[in-house]
C-alpha cells in the first residue's frame, strides 16, 4: 500500500506516495525524473545508482525509500551551483574521464563523498582507488578517472590553503 | 521486482516492539538492517512469501559502547560507524575487526550492519569470521528471554543460525582479551564487490617471556558450511616461542581441519594452498602487532 513520505533531495522538500519496497533509485528516476542516478545491475555492486544520503555514498538501488525519511539525498543533479560546475564534475570533463557515461555520474558521486572527508593532503593512487571500488566503469580503465579525483583534490588544497 | 509482494513497512521504536511483530507476523515478516543481503537472500529462495518489513533502524541498537567486559556493538551499527569507533581504530586486540572492514566497497560498509551481516549466516562473510577469532558471542532478544550465543556456536549451515524466527539479535559482544593479545584478517578476493575465496582471522596472546598462551585461528570463505576453527593450527603455537618455522608448520597444518569447496570461483585444491599462506600470514601481521621479535626484526604496527 502506498505511503507517503517526506525526503528532502537537494536541498528540496518533496512529498511522495511510495509502496514499501521502492527503493530510493526508483523513486528518483521513476517519480522525481532524476535520472543521473543510473539503473544497472539493480541487487549492489556496479555503483552507477549512488548517491549521498546524510553526504555517505550508497547504492539508491539497494535503499528502500522508506528508510532514507528525515535524512539528506544529494544526486548529481544537486552538485551544481547554478551554472558552475561542482569541482569534481570540472574535474571529470577537463580530465576525459567520461566514454560512454553509464558509471560517470556514480563516480563523481562517491568521489564527491571522498573528497568532502579530508582535504589536508594528496590522496594517494590506492586511496582513490579503494574510494572508487564500488563503482564499475567498463570504459575508461580507470586511469582517467583516478587522474580526475586527483585534479579535483589538488585543486581543494590550493583552495584551503588560499582560504 | 523481488519485494512486490510487501505490503508494509514498520520501523519499531524499540527491540521489545520488534519482537512483539516478529510474534505476531511469523514468516510474512523479515527484518531489515541494512538490506543490503535481502536481495542476496531472495535470489537464493531463503526468505519465502514476505509482506512486511521490520526495519530496526529506529530500535536503538546503533551503539559502539566500550564495557569492562569488553566490547558491545549494537546490531544496527553499520560498517563504517564501527571502523570509526575509537577502539577499533587503535586496539591491538581488535585489529582483525579493523582488517576485516577495509575490504568492502563504501557503499556497502555505509550500509550494511553488524547485525545483517552476522545473521545472514553466510561463510563467506569477512566480520563473523574476526569475531570468532575474537571468541565473539551475539545477545538474542525473544519474547521471553534474553540469551548470549557463543558463535561458535550459532552457525548451522549455509544461512542457517540458531535464531528463533521471534529472535532478534540486539548485539555482538567481543570479550576484553588479555594484555599481549593482537589479531589479524586477511581475504583472497578478485575485486572489492568479490565475497571471500578464503579468509583468515587470527588472535594471538603472548605472555610476558613472549610464549604463545592463547591462539585463534578461524577460516572462513568457502572452507565449509560455516566459518571453521582450524584447532590443528592452534596446537601448534600453543605453549610455544613463535618462530618462522612455526609459523609455517601452523599455516601448513591448516588442511587437517578445512574442507574446502570447488567451485567456478576457485577449486579446492587452490583454497587449501592458500589458506596455509594466509594462516601464516595472517599469523605473522598478529605478531607484528604485539612487536614479536620474528626472523630477528622488531615488529611494527600494520
Ligand atoms: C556489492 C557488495 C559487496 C560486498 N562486499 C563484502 C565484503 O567485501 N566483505 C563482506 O564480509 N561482506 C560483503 N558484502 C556482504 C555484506 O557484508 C552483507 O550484505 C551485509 O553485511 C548484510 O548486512 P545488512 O545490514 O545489509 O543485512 P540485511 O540485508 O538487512 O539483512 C540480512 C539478513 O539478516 C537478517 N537480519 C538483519 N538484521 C538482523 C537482526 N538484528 N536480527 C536478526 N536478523 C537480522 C535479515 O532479516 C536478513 O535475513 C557485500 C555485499 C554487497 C552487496
Ligand atoms: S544499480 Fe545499484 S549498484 Fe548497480
Ligand atoms: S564511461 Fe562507460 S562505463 Fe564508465
Amino acid at each position: 500500500m502506498k505511503q507517503i513520505i517526506h525526503l528532502d533531495i537537494n536541498g528540496e522538500a518533496q512529498d511522495i506516495a511510495v509502496e514499501p519496497y521502492h527503493t530510493l533509485l526508483q523513486v528518483l528516476r521513476d517519480e522525481l525524473g532524476l535520472i543521473g542516478a543510473k539503473k544497472g545491475c539493480d541487487t549492489g555492486g556496479c555503483g552507477c545508482c549512488t548517491v549521498l544520503v546524510n553526504g555517505k555514498a550508497v547504492y539508491s538501488c539497494m535503499v528502500f525509500a522508506m528508510t532514507a525519511q528525515g535524512k539528506t539525498i544529494t544526486t548529481v543533479e544537486g552538485l551544481a551551483d547554478g551554472a558552475t560546475l561542482d569541482p569534481v564534475q570540472q574535474a571529470f570533463i577537463e580530465a576525459g574521464a567520461v566514454q560512454c557515461g553509464y558509471c560517470t555520474c556514480g563516480m563523481i558521486m562517491s568521489a564527491k563523498a571522498y573528497l568532502s572527508s579530508d582535504g589536508s593532503h594528496l590522496p594517494g593512487d590506492l586511496e582513490m582507488r579503494q574510494a572508487i571500488a564500488g563503482n564499475l566503469c567498463r570504459c575508461t580503465g580507470y586511469q582517467k578517472i583516478v587522474d580526475a579525483i586527483r585534479l579535483a583534490a589538488s585543486r581543494r588544497m590550493e583552495t584551503s590553503a588560499k582560504g | 521486482m523481488a519485494f512486490a509482494g510487501v505490503k508494509e513497512f514498520l520501523q519499531p521504536g524499540s527491540g521489545r516492539e520488534a519482537v512483539d511483530l516478529l510474534a505476531k507476523l511469523g514468516d510474512r515478516a523479515v527484518v531489515l538492517g541494512g538490506g543490503t543481503f535481502l536481495h542476496g537472500l531472495a535470489a537464493r529462495g531463503v526468505l519465502g512469501e514476505v509482506d512486511t518489513f521490520i526495519d530496526l533502524q529506529k530500535a536503538g541498537f546503533s551503539l559502539v559502547k566500550s564495557e569492562r567486559s569488553g566490547l558491545a556493538i549494537g546490531a544496527t551499527t553499520t560498517f563504517t560507524e564501527l571502523a570509526e569507533a575509537e577502539p577499533v581504530r587503535t586496539s591491538l586486540e581488535l585489529g582483525a575487526v579493523r582488517d576485516a572492514l577495509q575490504y568492502p566497497p563504501p557503499q556497502i560498509r555505509n550500509m550494511a550492519t553488524v547485525g545483517g551481516c552476522v545473521a545472514s549466516a553466510t561463510p563467506l562473510f569477512d566480520l563473523p569470521v574476526a569475531f570468532m577469532a575474537l571468541d565473539g558471542s551475539v545477545k538474542a532478544l525473544g519474547p521471553r528471554a534474553t540469551r548470549d550465543i557463543g558463535l561458535h556456536k550459532f552457525y548451522l549451515d549455509y544461512f542457517e543460525h540458531v535464531l528463533e524466527r521471534t529472535e532478534l539479535l540486539t548485539e555482538v559482544l567481543l570479550p576484553k582479551l588479555p594484555s599481549g593479545s593482537a589479531s589479524a584478517f586477511l581475504k583472497l578476493e578478485t575485486n572489492a564487490n568479490d565475497l571471500a575465496l578464503l579468509n583468515v582471522a587470527v588472535r594471538v596472546t603472548l605472555d610476558e617471556s613472549g610464549t604463545c598462551r592463547e591462539v585463534r585461528v578461524v577460516v572462513g570463505g568457502g572452507v565449509g558450511k560455516v566459518p571453521v576453527r582450524a584447532v590443528s593450527c592452534e596446537d601448534v603455537l600453543k605453549g610455544q616461542r613463535p618462530t618462522p618455522a612455526l609459523l609455517q608448520e601452523s599455516g601448513d597444518v591448516v588442511s587437517l581441519d578445512i574442507h574446502p569447496v570447488d567451485d567456478h570461483r576457485a577449486s579446492a585444491k587452490y583454497r587449501t594452498a592458500v589458506a596455509k599462506v594466509y594462516v601464516r600470514r595472517a599469523l605473522q601481521r598478529a605478531l607484528t602487532r604485539l612487536g614479536a621479535s620474528l626472523d630477528g626484526h622488531n615488529g611494527q604496527e600494520s
